[in-house]
């Protein structure tokens, strides 16, 4: 089961690099843009609002003309914190061949935070901990003159979940019991979850 | 026509998008701790159970080692006592397990077992190991425990609670969780291996010495089957362990050591107090030198790290010969002109100190895998307690620990 995966992946690749030479069957949309959103009411009742910079590249292969499955990969940055989501995406057009078309797409993977460093003193440690990242998208496709490279504009809504742990060590020589809620060697963990709903705007190209 | 179809669900993605951009982000907290739940218990209620001995049970979380004749008698904190024939120390067996609610400390003499049942002092026949009796009980010693007068106790359950809320408020939680348990389970969770250098009752011409966090408890045992409570004696705050050497008792506390002259066993009078900066600290005792480890990491922490040499060859009058820095020290054990120092997560290291003044240059190994943080040196092997479990060292040739055994304990000391 596990090797059916490789296959298809080798498969898929090779079909790719065939598909750059002859059929155009690989593709590809590489775009920069700003993830905006609105923060939690503070006990004043106002909202912090955010912008941000996001990068996303998607690769991937044509299965119908006009249909391709990929992956991408990215840079999300949310205040201070930046995450690399990684997602198995798609993407469908609408519109004749050469002319500007439009499309919509489905990101689904998650964010990672390995960018963000873990803190650690004598009593305690601080991580962040990525999470699942849902995106569906849509935007329009306007393709240059001589037909290879298209500008892209895309619209999404990102749906990124993360969290912060900050865990103080047990002190002295307790040995407490077992606890799957705990890791080991810690007194307390204050978990931090963020869900961020995010409106994106994206440009860049495709091939 | 077909393109038509196909944008319908395009457009709907679109009305999606607006309505999740007007929706806010969303931050939630939740604090997971550690604590000790308070448990109200009637001691009528305990004293009315029957204990009888129950077959083996794994070490789970030991605390405190005692080593009498071939057996090995290890105090599972607030739950009871594993008795292990040690007849050869690379193959402990694990014999049985008395259930002694609320226990947290053991003394063995002439055959009787004792142990502490939250208030009451228990005392115990091991003449056949086979049939191990209750044969006294000592009713209303350990008072501390009292809420008040009515009967009723106050003991603490080790419990993780989750809660949801704000950083600040989990902070204080945090503060709080602590000191319940330093004022409540220091006595079990301190209390590494004892016998060892962090032991709280100790037996001494015929008298059993109950030391909790302010008070030492004088037990006369001349008759090692009654034993009876003569008196408290009050000894001030953070008492830790208690050693007793050639009818005195030097007592750890964190801010010092006291000795006592316990020439009159029944009443142990006060000879003088060695202070040093707040720390906690185990102490073993020759005839001239008492060795006192200061560390950092635990609950009186102060940034010290040091193995203390006092001289006390006038009781009255101790003396700081030399301070030597140390890693992380935590129990420590003589034998002879040996002194074996569990320096926690950083091994175990063992040093000659017949001169005291040069203990530094005395190191004999320093086995940085051997993380420990009691020892007990033995008649027939060193007891080390660490990460492995309860393991055991032919230590015949000091400079040269041989490992037998290791008992395999489920829930093992962690050390940060």
């Amino acid at each position: 089961m596990k090797f059916r995966f490789i296959y298809l992946f080798i498969g898929l690749y090779f079909s790719c690099v065939k598909g750059l030479a002859q059929e155009k069957l690989y593709f590809s949309q590489t775009e920069l843009g700003f993830l905006y959103g609105r923060g939690m009411e503070n006990w004043e009742g106002k909202r912090e609002e955010r912008m941000d910079f996001t990068f996303q590249t998607f690769h991937g292969a044509r299965f119908t003309p006009k249909q391709v499955i990929g992956f991408s990969v990215g840079l999300d940055q949310y205040q201070d914190i930046s995450l690399l989501p990684i997602a198995l995406g798609y993407r469908g057009f609408i519109g004749k061949e050469g002319k500007p078309q439009i499309f919509g797409g489905l990101d689904l993977g998650g964010g990672s935070a390995v960018l963000e460093k873990k803190q650690e003193d004598e009593w305690s440690k601080s991580w962040y901990e990525g999470g699942i990242m849902f995106s569906p998208m849509a935007g329009f496709k306007l393709p240059s003159r001589k037909g290879k490279t298209a500008l892209s504009f895309t619209f999404a809504y990102k749906r990124q979940e993360f969290s912060y742990f900050q865990g103080y060590f047990e002190r002295g020589n307790v040995r407490p019991f077992t606890t799957s809620l705990l890791p080991p060697g810690y007194n307390s963990v204050t978990e931090t979850a963020f869900l961020y709903h995010s409106f994106v705007f994206r440009m860049g190209l495709m091939f | 026509m077909k393109t038509k179809s196909t944008l319908l669900p395009f457009l709907l993605v679109l009305f999606f998008l607006g309505l999740f951009s007007s929706c806010q982000d969303e931050i939630t907290t939740t604090y997971t701790y550690r604590t000790m739940m308070p448990v109200y218990l009637e001691m009528s209620d305990v004293r009315a159970r029957l204990i009888t001995t129950e077959p083996a049970q794994p070490l789970d979380n030991p605390g405190k080692i005692y080593i009498y004749g071939d057996y090995l008698f290890v105090n599972e904190p607030t739950k009871g006592i594993h008795i292990l024939d040690n007849t050869k120390p690379s193959n402990p067996i694990n014999l049985r397990f008395i259930p002694i609610e609320g226990n947290v400390d053991l003394a063995v003499n002439n055959n009787i077992l004792y142990a502490d049942n939250y208030v009451d002092l228990l005392a115990f026949d091991l003449s056949n190991m086979g049939d191990i009796r209750l044969i006294k009980r000592v009713e209303n010693v350990f008072t501390h425990l009292y809420r008040h007068d009515t009967g009723q106790i106050i003991t603490f359950k080790d419990s993780v609670v989750v809660t949801d809320g704000n950083g600040w408020r989990g902070e204080g939680w945090l503060m709080r969780s602590d000191m319940s348990f330093a004022a409540n389970f220091s006595a079990a969770a301190k209390s590494y291996g004892t016998g060892g250098s962090m032991a709280r009752f100790t037996l001494m011409n015929d008298h059993l010495y109950a030391v909790d966090e302010s008070t030492m408890r004088v037990f006369d045992v001349t008759k090692a089957e009654d034993p009876k409570f003569v008196k408290p004696v009050d000894l001030g705050w953070g008492i830790e362990t208690i050693f007793p050497f050639q009818n005195k008792l030097f007592i750890g506390s964190n801010r010092g050591m006291h000795i006592y002259d316990a020439s009159t066993p029944s009443s142990p009078t006060r000879m003088s107090v060695f202070e040093h900066v707040m720390a906690c600290d185990p102490v073993v005792v020759n005839e001239d030198h008492a060795f006192v480890t200061l560390r950092t990491g635990n609950t009186c922490w102060n940034g010290i790290n040091e193995l203390q040499v006092v001289d006390i060859k006038n009781p009255y009058q101790p003396k700081l010969k030399k301070a030597y820095p140390m890693l992380n020290p935590h129990g420590l054990g003589l034998a002879g002109d040996f002194l074996y120092v569990a320096e926690g997560q950083h091994g175990l290291k063992s040093f000659n100190v017949s001169d005291v003044m040069a203990i530094d240059k005395n190191q004999l190994e320093f086995l940085t895998s051997m993380k420990s943080v009691d020892l007990i040196p033995g008649p027939k092997s060193l007891i080390v307690i660490g990460p492995d479990g309860v393991c055991q060292y032919d230590y015949s040739k000091p400079n040269q620990l041989k490992k037998l055994s290791c008992i395999q304990v489920t829930n093992p000391v962690i050390i940060n």
